[in-house]
């Protein structure tokens, strides 16, 4: 199995990729760009996946280099599951994010990481329901201190894809 | 009143009432679309980008983006 790191740029994509691989790290270096992205390897339950950390990109709307290596990545991965890490203080702009990959049918599930940050700045999101609307796990995680890390992993068999229709019509309609 | 969002004043606030079409997409994942609360925070001199906070984060937009931007300043 496949898993892909997606996200914003400086969410803690890396600090989620180094906690779930430990030490058993590659680097390599993506053909015919100057951006890196790094590999890895993790269990979940008794299975083996390949992580990859993908660089960080805004949407699927590439404006440079970065941004063109993590969409290449995501459709030359098109059997790949994704872990979404979003900045819960910034959950608007991961959320877009989070769509744009949806629709592109990968089953997901949502990191809302720095939740200790977004608690301080008196943010407060609704987890289940925004969980009923997406369709999908959205699990509250602190990566540097390792909260929701495991919680996430276990969570990542239950990724399924899910229809934009679906999503618009669980959240009322559009407005 | 309505202003571009590049003459807006420190700390002045508005709500979008207006992107130009071609922008919409790109401002959308930086949490920018119409009907959102903004304040501008900072511009950098010569004609640098433009910070304004919206939905409690900091965004930086580069003056040609923020002089297509329209907002209903807040009085």
């Amino acid at each position: 199995m496949k898993v892909l790191l997606m996200g914003h740029p400086n969410v803690g994509k890396s600090v989620f990729f180094n906690r779930l691989t430990g030490a058993n790290v590659t680097e390599s270096n993506y053909p015919g760009t100057t951006v890196d992205f790094t590999k890895g390897y993790m269990k979940i339950g008794d299975e083996d996946a390949e992580l990859i950390d993908v660089p960080g990109t805004f949407s699927l709307d590439p404006k440079d280099k970065a941004e063109e290596v993590a969409v290449a990545m995501l459709h030359e991965n098109k059997d790949a599951k994704v872990i979404c890490v979003i900045d819960a203080s910034k959950i608007e702009r991961g959320v877009y994010l989070a769509l744009e990959i949806l629709e592109q049918g990968y089953p997901m599930v949502i990191a809302l990481n720095m939740w200790d940050a977004a608690v301080d700045k008196n943010i407060r999101i609704d987890i289940n329901n925004l969980q009923r609307i997406l369709g999908i796990p959205v699990v509250p995680t602190v990566a540097i201190s390792g909260e929701g890390i495991k919680e996430l992993t276990t969570r990542l068999k239950e990724a399924k894809p899910v229809e934009i229709d679906d999503i618009i019509r669980n959240a009322g309609g559009l407005t | 009143m309505e202003k571009k969002l590049s003459e807006m004043k420190y700390e002045e606030e508005g709500t979008v009432t207006d992107i130009e079409e071609t922008l919409r997409k790109k401002v959308a994942g930086m949490g920018i679309r119409v009907g959102k609360k903004l304040r501008m925070v900072t511009k950098q001199p010569i004609k640098g980008p433009v910070v304004v906070v919206v939905d409690e984060a900091n965004t930086s937009l580069g003056l040609d983006v923020a002089e297509r931007i329209i907002l209903e300043i807040k009085s």
